[in-house]
């Protein structure tokens, strides 16, 4: 019979499914300059233009800067509408992920219209090479937070919503680029120790680790579990920043780099 | 429907109104055992890269030959993906030489089986055959009705956003995943691979002598004490384990004339693999 006909590579022998140890493996950083920004659906978006225009006035002073800002959308109360409709009828999470699209999709260009005249940009995902030209030419690009996974989504035990959502994007984003960290802008200052809009006793926590946050075992959470399961194995992106859109100067103040409202690292 | 405010933010009623997606309870709202099924009488057929394509002619011909007479069967309901082969490693091992991020390497892998799904559609397109748009699933009845075989992409669209792996710089999300969760995500029938080796065995059999070979088991046992020299993608089992659809994994030797038309009819032939209480 026939043999394979390899190309010789360090990797020619093997099956890829386990550790790759062949290759000196020294990563460089595509863009480890620029901002990923993620502007919150449920917590900014529906709030509509009293929260958002004053974080879009500090985007645009950022990058009247020099700040590089690449802006990626949530979803918000519209995503949980359309999952809770697909969960009822039992939809496969591939399909409820695909849907978990368009929302962010929507408010991703709503930013766009916002931004135009200061150089906003919508992306799609096939367009994220073309950051570099944007950037260049001073503008603020602007893409939906869903990673482009869709149908190809994965169940995950005891949950028909997909996993990876717009944190999960932002994240990912950031990792690719080379970014240390990602910039979540939300309506509360960070972490606290209990839900400040139930508990109002509770205190706020500055700063905290994946490691902390694991230790906590808390039900509920401040970002898609899966981040925090890729952040201690990121190569890049090892810090979370969670500001409030909703307090004037915060959002310009992380744009710069301060350690403002809650960071997470890994 | 109903808009509710009131704290600010604008919402739409519904179950998940207000509600934290990483709130375990509200998840577990969400789910149920089973999925609606969308296509569960079509088959989803891999052909492997490195195991057929990279032999050339010997075992591609034979091959084509086989899914023409397959094809005769008009009530056969087939979907076809390739593996990309030697070519991916080879673009991995420069990707990674170079440094470039584990999402830049999957952004890069799918060309290459592109290719392999290119001269298999030539081959098999005076037959009938055409290659299937990323997502355009929906189509698959129209295709089945024209007696038109399609021939899905394999890669998942990953891409940029690959997760950082659990051990290396490889992409966990490869061929193999990828169809798998094509198969899973539209509740076909069943998925089978076309390799070069009998089936799946404890350990690789081109390296050692003495690997024997699993010819039926259910997925739990195989679990149990996965085989890390694996056949297929280890990520495959992980994202089944956790799945709800699909019940029949098959991998069979297509270097074996006959033995994927004799798979297609449901035999033992090859290693089955099951997952149990499942439909």
């Amino acid at each position: 019979m026939s043999e394979r006909r390899t190309l010789e590579s360090a990797l020619s022998g093997s099956t890829l499914t386990g550790p790759s140890s062949a290759i000196n493996y020294r990563p460089v950083a595509v863009m480890p300059d620029v901002k990923v920004v993620k502007i919150g659906g449920q917590s900014i978006l529906d709030r509509g233009r009293a929260a958002l225009f004053p974080i879009l006035e500090e985007v645009i002073a950022a990058r009247k800067l020099g700040i590089q800002v690449v802006l990626l959308a949530g979803g918000g109360t519209r995503a949980r509408h359309i999952y809770s409709i697909a969960s009822e009828l039992e939809i496969p999470t591939g399909v409820v992920a695909t849907l978990g699209k368009y929302i962010p999709m929507q408010n991703a260009r709503m930013l766009q219209m916002l931004l135009a005249k200061h150089g906003g940009i919508y992306m799609l995902p096939d367009d994220f090479e073309k950051l570099p030209l944007y950037l260049q030419l001073g503008c603020i690009p602007v893409m939906s937070g869903m990673p482009p996974f869709g149908y190809w989504e994965k169940h995950e035990e005891g949950s028909r919503i997909p996993p990876h959502r717009t944190d999960s994007g932002v994240f990912l984003s950031a990792e690719f680029l080379g970014a240390r960290r990602a910039i979540f802008i939300k309506d509360e200052d960070g972490l606290y120790t209990d839900d400040p809009k139930k508990n109002p006793s509770a205190t706020h926590i500055p700063r905290t680790t994946v490691k902390e946050l694991a230790a906590r075992a808390l039900p509920d959470l401040v970002v898609e579990r899966v981040v925090l399961e890729y952040m201690p194995r990121a190569r890049w992106c090892k810090e979370l920043q969670i500001v409030n859109g909703l307090k004037p100067g915060q959002v310009l103040a992380a744009l710069k780099g301060e350690d403002v409202g809650t960071l997470i690292t890994a | 429907m109903t808009i509710v405010g009131g704290d600010g933010r604008t919402h739409i009623s519904s179950q998940l109104m207000r509600e934290s997606l990483q709130d375990r309870d509200v998840l577990a709202r969400t789910d149920s055992d089973r999925d609606f099924h969308i296509f569960p009488d079509v088959s989803l057929v891999s052909i492997g890269g490195q195991s057929i394509f990279d032999r050339g002619k010997v075992a591609i011909l034979p091959l084509v030959d086989e899914l023409v007479q397959i094809k005769a069967d008009k009530k056969l309901k087939l979907v076809i993906g390739v593996g990309g082969g030697t070519r991916v490693r080879h673009t991995m091992s420069i990707a990674l030489d170079l440094g470039l991020p584990v999402g830049g390497v999957a952004q890069l892998v799918g060309a290459m089986e592109e290719l392999n799904a290119i001269l298999l559609n030539t081959l098999l397109a005076p037959h009938g055959s055409m290659p299937l748009q990323r997502e355009h699933f929906w189509d698959l009845p129209l295709y089945f009705d024209a007696g038109i075989t399609p021939i899905a992409i394999s890669v998942p669209p990953y891409h940029f956003w690959e997760p950082p792996p659990e051990e290396g710089h490889v992409p966990m999300h490869g061929s193999d995943f990828g169809l798998f969760q094509l198969a899973e995500v539209l509740s076909m029938k069943q998925l089978i691979f076309v390799k070069d080796e009998d089936g799946l065995y404890n350990k690789d059999p081109k390296r050692h002598k003495d690997a024997q070979l699993i010819s039926k088991i259910t997925l739990d046992d195989l679990m149990k004490d996965l085989p890390q020299e694996n056949i297929l993608d280890l990520q495959l089992f992980h994202a089944w384990k956790s799945a709800k659809n699909l019940r029949r994994v098959q991998i069979v030797n297509g270097l074996v004339p006959g033995q994927l038309a004799r798979a297609l009819k449901g035999e033992d032939v090859g290693t089955v693999i099951i997952k149990e209480n499942v439909r």
